[in-house]
């Protein structure tokens, strides 16, 4: 089913600036700590990434204390409540990196256990920094709260499910959700942005 | 009325288009899945089908897309509703065709994903089966990304109907699927399975689409069919809006039918007028269907590769025919020995990789399953599957993602009559052996002979010449003296029928000293002589080289680039070692994270110094200085990765000097990380060690479930399973495995460990044994079987 609704964003793998705190913390590394292996690993890490987003944006009733209602899906969270007071709508989104890094990161895992794990950390903060790109791009002169994820605090991974489902992901991202709720690609992120008024 | 692929040889016939569109303007609401209408509002569905009919389509597709049995409990009956629906709106037409239409699963296919190929084969065979005696026409299966998927909804098709099958996949704007094939790749494998008509749909608009229509016109011989969107969606007053009008699309139709598209019609954003004006303007125009292509090729899941002028190396590496360590590999399960040859060979050039995985003591049909499907989840390039086990070739052939190479049909009848139907069924590029009932004939003539049997049998399973590679065999010249002569010839006579040759090359040499001398110069001979593909070595320095300079010298590498930067690469090779690592040791080697000086400082000290005194004096104090720096955080964890790297490394080169026969199965151990875990540093580190301790490692991996576990120790007769984590949330499946296994047989002794464990944890979680770290673990692993 085709929505009329549901907005994309994308980048090339050049354009997206990847945050230097979220990768030396994902390395586990100082902020300023540089090693060759880095740069290799993020060089060659740019042939495979593929960003797109898709985004909706939904009014969300709170008017029940900790439920926040989307309409096509419903969240009982203490923690999404307080982030979304006083919005009366939201960006709900999706980003990932695509699945070429899935299979980039599992022949890695074969052949050297320090490329894997550096190349890893470095596709995880891209995703996470074209996630604050794109919302960044929805939000343009808007005011947002911070964007919100299920499994932060108490707010259910299960919304996962309808989440993806209402954005098309499948067709639109090639996202899907397995068993235990991870999602397919691994560096996929979905998240919830209310708009202050 | 005719069928549908007998219409299509005298005229052009035209899909329908969007039906979003026009059924959220009868009032469906935004987000419902259309499918239900067809049991609560069928008469709007027959409305829609007469819309496109009236405009000319001859095809409707049913409302069907996203029904199957794990999205609707009553899938059946939505199936049957839905083409009675549009069965309804054809009656009384002329020339109106129902597609029974099925849409993706919505899950993504393993090793990826986590829906079972036979899994998806059977989802899609329930709906065929809800399907047949409705009176559909056709079978369309579209907008497919995946090109696994795809598979496994022809194969259900095929298995449980005999209407024709038309496929149409969604390609990007690059001319790719989401997972990566090419059309070349598509059509080799869609081709293989004997489909009816292929194409694209969705996604893109028909000025993209003008793109690649060109691939499709250059590889398909069956006809091509596109059914646009209607542009690209654009956002306009706040709403999202394709932005390609009925006019503009119609006019882009026509350059795509004069661009070698056969069946026309639209996906998301055209409306039943996209298709009228489509019809208008493209139905006089020159009307041909695609003709027979004559490629020889084989495909993976993202490209093909052509078998043709230039030559084919085919990577022999993973065979388990004099290579000791394979061997183990196969028998202990370790999957990852046999992926990492694959990747080798694979960044060493080979296009294509053999796979032989037939030991007696194994289950050859199993294991070459699991190898082809995860080679298939580390390299792109496709594959040969190797086998006289024509079980083993079926099985393999079925799950196997794209176009497969087959090595081998002979010329007995036992071979040709059970190989032949398997390669009709899957399709596959077919390496023929000129073997018959009598043997290898010593002459070229006859192994010519036996090449026109085959090829005439071949034929009548509908398997054509285009698809046949002959190899006459290169016979041992040191015991058959007229082998490589007779080879030559044999070379030259088959490829005068008509077929693509290859040859299992380095068989020549054996015997022999300085056999890549020989089996290079070999090579040489025979590219002359015209041979296509080569089952070799591709770490064979003096195979590469006759490789590259053939092909520079038979133009065949514009300006000789290929073949400089070879050369370039390989004088860079020879010129390094010397300098930077004359004042490194191998304990400096690993400590820095030097890989290949590592390999070097070993490779000295393996001639003077015995192997464990290496590893216990050496490589075991290195990582103990570099994980105290790490523990002091006076490193990080790149560089303890790295020096881990390097170690391993150092490992492998120990390990090739301790004699096989050290490695004794009565002492094993099972190694995991538990379920919920996906780190496996420490774990790979350990298993390391205790291979070079000479311990049997049955190395299960990582998110291993409990009843895993315990399955692989019971098989294994072993009472030792080792597991790892380093997650606190996963320490409850470490409790959970250790209780399974307690259940089980309390003769099993469990050792953890882990960066999150301790003793205490231990002891909490009912662990025999806590290894402070991998020297603790193989320790105690040593004293565990010494009686200790």
């Amino acid at each position: 089913m085709k929505n009329s609704d549901i907005f994309m964003i994308t980048a090339k793998p050049e354009e997206v600036e990847i945050d230097r705190n979220e990768l030396a913390h994902r390395l586990g590394v100082a902020r300023t700590y540089n090693d060759e292996i880095i740069d290799r690993c993020r060089k060659r890490l740019m042939n495979f990434i593929g960003y797109k987003c898709a985004y909706i944006r939904v009014p969300v009733d709170l008017s029940m204390k900790n439920v926040c209602d989307f309409g096509f899906m419903r969240a009982e969270s203490k923690n999404l409540y307080k982030n979304l007071g006083g919005c009366r709508e939201a960006f709900v989104f999706a980003v990932t990196a695509g699945i070429a890094v899935d299979r980039e990161l599992a022949r890695l895992q074969i052949i050297s256990q320090a490329e894997h794990f550096v190349t890893d950390a470095i596709a995880s903060a891209a995703v996470d920094s074209f996630c604050g790109e794109a919302a960044a791009e929805m939000k343009k002169g808007l005011r947002c709260a911070p964007r919100f994820s299920p499994g932060y605090g108490d707010l259910s991974l299960t919304l996962q499910a309808p989440l993806l489902q209402r954005l098309n992901a499948f067709e639109l991202l090639g996202i899907t959700l397995g068993s235990t709720y991870l999602m397919t690609p691994m560096k996929s992120i979905t998240a919830i942005m209310g708009i202050r008024e | 009325m005719k069928k549908i692929t007998e219409l299509l040889k005298e005229k052009r016939i035209y899909f329908d288009g969007g039906t979003g569109t026009v059924l959220q303007g009868m009032g469906l609401p935004a987000g419902q899945s259309p499918e239900l209408w067809n049991l609560t509002d069928p008469e709007k569905i027959i409305s829609l089908h007469n819309m496109y009919f009236d405009a000319g389509a001859n095809i409707v597709k049913t409302n069907t897309f996203g029904v199957n049995r794990d999205k609707f409990e009553n899938y059946a009956e939505l199936i049957r509703e839905g083409i009675k629906c549009a069965k309804m709106a054809a009656q009384g037409r002329k020339d109106a065709y129902v597609a029974f239409d099925m849409g993706p699963t919505g899950k993504l296919l393993e090793p990826l994903g986590e829906l079972k190929f036979e899994d998806a084969v059977s989802i899609f065979a329930d709906n065929v089966r809800a399907a047949a005696g409705c009176g559909a026409d056709l079978i369309l299966i579209e907008t497919m990304n995946d090109s696994y998927e795809t598979k496994a909804a022809v194969l259900a098709a095929k298995e449980n109907s005999d209407l024709p099958v038309f496929v149409t996949n969604v390609y990007d704007a690059g001319g790719k699927l989401m997972t990566g094939a090419n059309p070349a790749a598509m059509i080799a494998m869609l081709e293989g399975l004997h489909v009816d008509g292929l194409g694209m749909n969705c996604s893109l608009g028909p000025d993209i689409m003008l793109n690649i229509i060109g691939e499709f016109r250059k590889y398909s011989s069956i006809p091509i069919i596109v059914n646009p969107n209607a542009g690209l969606p654009e956002v306009r007053n706040g709403e999202t809006v394709y932005n390609i009008g009925e006019d503009e699309f119609s006019d882009y139709m026509i350059q795509l039918a004069e661009q070698g598209a056969t069946i026309l019609g639209g996906c998301c954003g055209t409306t039943p007028n996209f298709i009228r004006k489509t019809i208008e303007k493209t139905k006089d125009l020159l009307y041909e269907l695609p003709c027979e292509k004559e490629f020889t090729c084989v495909s993976s899941y993202t490209h093909a590769v052509f078998v043709d002028k230039d030559p084919i190396l085919i990577g022999e590496r993973i065979n388990p025919t004099g290579k000791p360590k394979l061997k183990e590999a196969l028998r202990t399960g370790n999957l990852n020995y046999i992926l990492n040859e694959g990747i080798r060979q694979t960044d060493a050039g080979s296009h294509i990789l053999d796979v032989n995985v037939g030991l007696p003591e194994i289950d050859e049909t199993e294991m070459m399953m699991k190898c082809v499907s995860a080679l298939q989840s580390v390299t792109d390039l496709p594959l040969q599957i190797d086998s006289t086990n024509f079980d083993t070739l079926a099985h393999a052939m079925r799950i196997y993602n794209g176009k497969p190479l087959v090595n081998s049909v002979n010329g007995t009848e036992e071979s040709m009559s059970h190989v032949l139907p398997i390669v009709q069924k899957y399709g596959g590029g077919l390496i023929a052996l000129t073997i018959d009932e009598k043997g290898i004939p010593e002459t070229a003539e006859g192994r010519a002979k036996i090449a026109e049997n085959i090829i005439k049998r071949a034929a009548e399973y509908g398997i054509g010449k285009k698809e046949i590679i002959v190899d006459p065999l290169a016979l041992t010249v040191s015991s058959n003296p007229e082998s490589a002569v007779v080879t030559l010839e044999a070379i030259r006579l088959i490829r005068n029928l008509g077929v693509k040759t290859s040859l299992g090359i380095s068989n020549i040499s054996f015997g022999l000293p300085q056999r890549d001398l020989i089996t290079s110069t070999f090579y040489a001979n025979a590219l002359q002589s015209g041979l296509n593909c080569a089952i070799m070595n591709p770490f064979s320095s003096a195979m590469m080289s006759a490789y590259h300079a053939y092909r520079a010298l038979n133009m065949l590498d514009k300006g000789c680039v290929d073949y400089i930067n070879y050369a370039s690469a390989n004088a860079q090779a020879a010129a390094s070692p010397s300098a930077a690592q004359t004042e490194e040791t191998l304990h400096t080697a690993i400590v820095k994270g030097l890989k290949e000086g590592a390999v070097i400082q070993t490779k000295k000290l393996i001639e003077t110094v015995a192997p464990l005194e290496i590893i216990n004096e050496h490589i075991i104090p290195a990582l103990n200085e570099i994980g105290t720096a790490f523990e002091q955080k006076k490193a990080y964890l790149p560089q303890l990765l790295m020096s881990a790297d390097a170690a391993t490394a150092a490992f492998e080169v120990v390990k090739k000097n301790i004699p096989s026969e050290q490695s004794d199965s009565s002492k094993a151990i099972v190694l995991a990380t538990v379920r919920g875990d996906i780190h496996d540093i420490g774990k790979n580190i350990v298993k390391v060690l205790m291979e070079s301790y000479g311990f049997t490692v049955y190395d299960l991996g990582r998110d291993v479930p409990p009843e895993t576990i315990r399955d692989c120790a019971l098989e294994h007769n072993c009472k030792l399973v080792g597991l790892s984590a380093l997650m606190t949330t996963t320490v409850p499946s470490m409790a959970e495995t250790i209780k399974l296994l307690n259940e089980t047989d309390r003769s099993i002794k469990t050792i953890v460990g882990g960066a999150v464990l301790n003793q205490e944890y231990a002891d909490m979680i009912g662990a025999d044994y806590y290894g402070a770290d991998a020297m603790d673990s193989v320790r105690f692993a040593e004293r565990f079987y010494n009686g200790g």
